[in-house]
């Protein structure tokens, strides 16, 4: 099958948006199609926009391929006989995060007109499609809360999970992640001052500004736990990560409302490697239930720090949850075989 | 300092400007303190009305996160960006030369004029607020000629020059590159019927049609040449290539009025082998001089031929051809380096 992926993009800028698209062709390849991937540019600028959307909406790809996937806004506004959306996020900031101090324009009558205009072209050109799958159940939640539109989940894999392996399970709790302020690397740092056993924290990635990552080891240093807390501040090679995980106790991930469950959640899982997570998480916890493959804490230091002392002290619950988490991922099609299946019917 | 090259594309579709491109960000992003990456954006120019969609979508395309823009070819260069600069390898030549020539696909008609003035008018619009244009001589002559315009004269280098090293001086002569009827192999392959020392002759590349690759096959077939003339049709791999220009006596290429030195070209002399062309062949006549770096002869069967014997028959002086073929061609510094260093210069 001639299959076209697109989707906007930000130049110079990895992240989730792109490893979706870029994984997901090199498994079509592999499956035997011929694909195309596009990425173009757009600026979310309230004054040039629309104009943007209206190019976006121009562009005739109708007779280059038997199906379309688009991912990232507004790439759905491209036309297509077999359009097939792999929805990852709204333009949030005109969703669920209008009533933030995110808002991008003035909550008055132009500005509330632009918010309009975003939902009807949104609306106008979701419904076009021959079907929608999301990454996330928020996702999905939020498409028929804002644009009563029905879809599908369908959880992203990782590149390669097989990759991933299990060596046991030491006394560090890993948390390979990009090193931001929403991610709360500064909670499990907290969480740990509180444990009341020698569990250790390993703390992995890069960060878009360097200031976070000086808090961070300014906090550690305060709190006298530089014995028990290692920051690795750069950019970690997938072997790397493969291995940081496959010793650990457990991994942590505690962002902040996110929408999916996010790559480092998936990581543990394949490793065998039970979650330590937040009520306040989000999408994490479509994939964690509590007790069962991993815990999920109030977002308070002492709350995580009880559940730290647990993964510590009781290693044959830890490692069972841990078989869990990956038995979890098998329960939920998290394949690319499932995945290439879905969106090629 | 973040690059980003701007080139057009059909999906599915992959020729010479395809792997420039990629060359081109590959090259870029091996220059130390530059990030580069590529934007495709699709483009189709049928039926021509497009042409008018085509170019709005570009112009009101945003930027973000980018330095420098590079643009290719029209109408992806319109895209709008404070530093611009153009590696011009194409205008949309229907509007200019090719619409003096009878070859274009916009009628002449009041519609038709019109969409050859917006064409025309967007490139005018652009090309003030260019940096700088580079281009090959052709192009940059098309430009001044139609638009008023001055490019700089840059060639494209050899993509894999380490490829063609040279190597030892063997008993046949070989004609690569693109095989159909304005590149001439057929006379060559005739001209193999008059020759009278004992040499042979290759012929490799991919054939346009099958009727030119039948064409070269049935004079071999009349006039019974199997044993002095291998044809080798096809997508062959670049080191397949490498090894029969390394391995000849002598390189032979005839194309009618090419625009430029040519690929062929530059292979045959990084490897130090003298060229044989005709006196019709274009931009070749730059660097091949008749009795200096090679041989120009009338395009006809018998003067190729005895052509032929001349560089066989005193090996000695066709070897000191190809050695001052490679002289010449490395003292025009066409190297990658120097052509990235030009770009960002």
């Amino acid at each position: 099958m001639k299959i076209v992926l697109v989707s906007s993009f930000v130049p110079f800028v990895d992240g989730g948006g792109r490893f979706i698209v870029e994984w997901l062709e090199r498994k079509l390849l592999e499956h035997g199609h011929e694909v195309e991937r596009i990425y173009l540019p757009f600026v979310e600028d309230p004054r040039d926009m629309f104009a943007q959307m209206v190019a976006y909406r121009l562009i005739d790809l109708t007779e280059s391929c038997d199906r379309l996937i688009a991912f990232r806004p507004p790439s759905y506004m491209l036309r297509h006989p077999c359009k097939i959306l792999w929805f990852i996020h709204h333009f949030r900031f005109y969703y669920d995060l209008w009533n933030t101090e995110y808002r991008p324009v003035p909550d008055s009558v132009s500005g509330r007109a632009i918010r309009e205009t975003v939902l009807a072209a949104d609306n106008a050109t979701l419904g076009e499609a021959r079907h929608i799958f999301t990454n996330s159940r928020t996702v999905s939640d939020r498409l028929r809360q804002f644009n009563g539109i029905d879809s599908e989940v369908l959880y992203p894999p990782l590149r390669d999970p097989e990759r991933f392996r299990c060596d046991g399970y030491g006394d560090e709790i890993v948390c390979v992640s990009r090193i931001e302020h929403h991610k709360r690397q500064h909670l499990l740092i907290e969480a740990l001052s509180h444990t009341k056993t020698p569990v250790k924290l390993r703390l992995c990635g890069v960060s878009s500004s360097g200031l976070y990552g000086s808090e961070l080891e300014e906090l550690t240093h305060r709190l006298g736990l530089d014995e028990r807390v290692i920051i690795e501040y750069r950019w970690i090679t997938e072997e790397e990560k493969i291995d940081r995980i496959a010793p650990a106790l457990a991994v942590a991930y505690a962002p902040l409302d996110e929408d999916s469950y996010g790559y480092p959640s998936l990581e543990g899982s394949h490793a065998n490697k039970a979650i330590l997570t937040t009520t306040d998480s989000g999408g994490v916890t479509e994939l964690v239930t509590d007790s069962i493959n991993g815990y999920i804490c109030a977002p308070q230091p002492q709350a995580l720090a009880e559940g730290m002392d647990r993964l510590f002290r009781d290693k044959t619950r830890t490692s069972a949850m841990g078989r869990a988490a990956y038995q979890r991922i098998l329960d939920l099609g998290i394949t690319w075989d499932n995945v290439i299946q879905k969106l090629l019917t | 300092m973040k690059v980003l090259v701007l080139n057009n594309m059909v999906p599915f579709l992959r020729g010479g400007a395809e792997a420039l491109a990629d060359e081109i960000v590959r090259r870029l992003n091996a220059t130390k303190g530059i990030q580069a990456e590529l934007v495709r954006i699709p483009f189709k120019w049928e039926p021509v009305e497009r042409l008018i969609d085509e170019i709005l979508i570009c112009r009101t395309m945003r930027l973000y996160n980018t330095d420098l823009m590079i643009g290719l070819k029209f109408p992806a260069y319109l895209v709008p960006h404070t530093r611009k600069r153009l590696w011009l390898l194409h205008q949309f030549r229907q509007a200019y030369d090719l619409w003096d020539t009878e070859q274009s696909n916009i009628p002449k008609t009041p519609p038709g004029h019109e969409i050859r003035q917006a064409v025309i008018e967007a490139d005018n619009r652009c090309f003030p607020d260019c940096e700088k244009i580079l281009a090959t001589r052709l192009v940059a002559n098309r430009l001044l000629h139609y638009n008023g315009f001055y490019a700089e004269i840059m060639m494209a280098p050899l993509n894999d020059p380490e490829l063609f090293i040279g190597g030892d001086y063997g008993s046949y002569v070989f004609c690569g590159g693109r095989i159909n009827a304005g590149k001439r192999q057929h006379l060559l392959v005739e001209a193999m019927r008059f020759t009278r020392s004992n040499i042979r002759l290759v012929v490799a590349g991919p054939a346009d049609s099958p009727a030119d690759a039948a064409r070269l096959q049935e004079l071999v077939e009349r006039y019974n040449l199997n044993d002095r003339v291998y044809l080798d049709l096809g997508f062959l791999p670049r080191e397949r290539i490498a090894k029969y220009v390394n391995e000849a006596l002598a390189c032979a290429y005839l194309p009618v009025d090419e625009d430029s030195v040519g690929y062929v070209t530059m292979e045959a002399f990084s490897a130090a082998k003298t060229m044989l062309t005709v006196s019709d062949s274009g931009g070749l006549l730059d660097l091949v001089r008749d009795g200096d770096t090679g041989l120009v002869v009338q395009p006809d069967p018998e003067s190729l031929a005895a052509a032929i014997d001349r560089l066989a028959s005193n090996r000695a002086a066709t070897i000191e051809m190809g050695k001052q073929g490679r002289l010449r061609w490395s003292g025009m510094n066409v190297t990658w380096p120097a052509t990235i260093e030009r770009l960002l210069g």
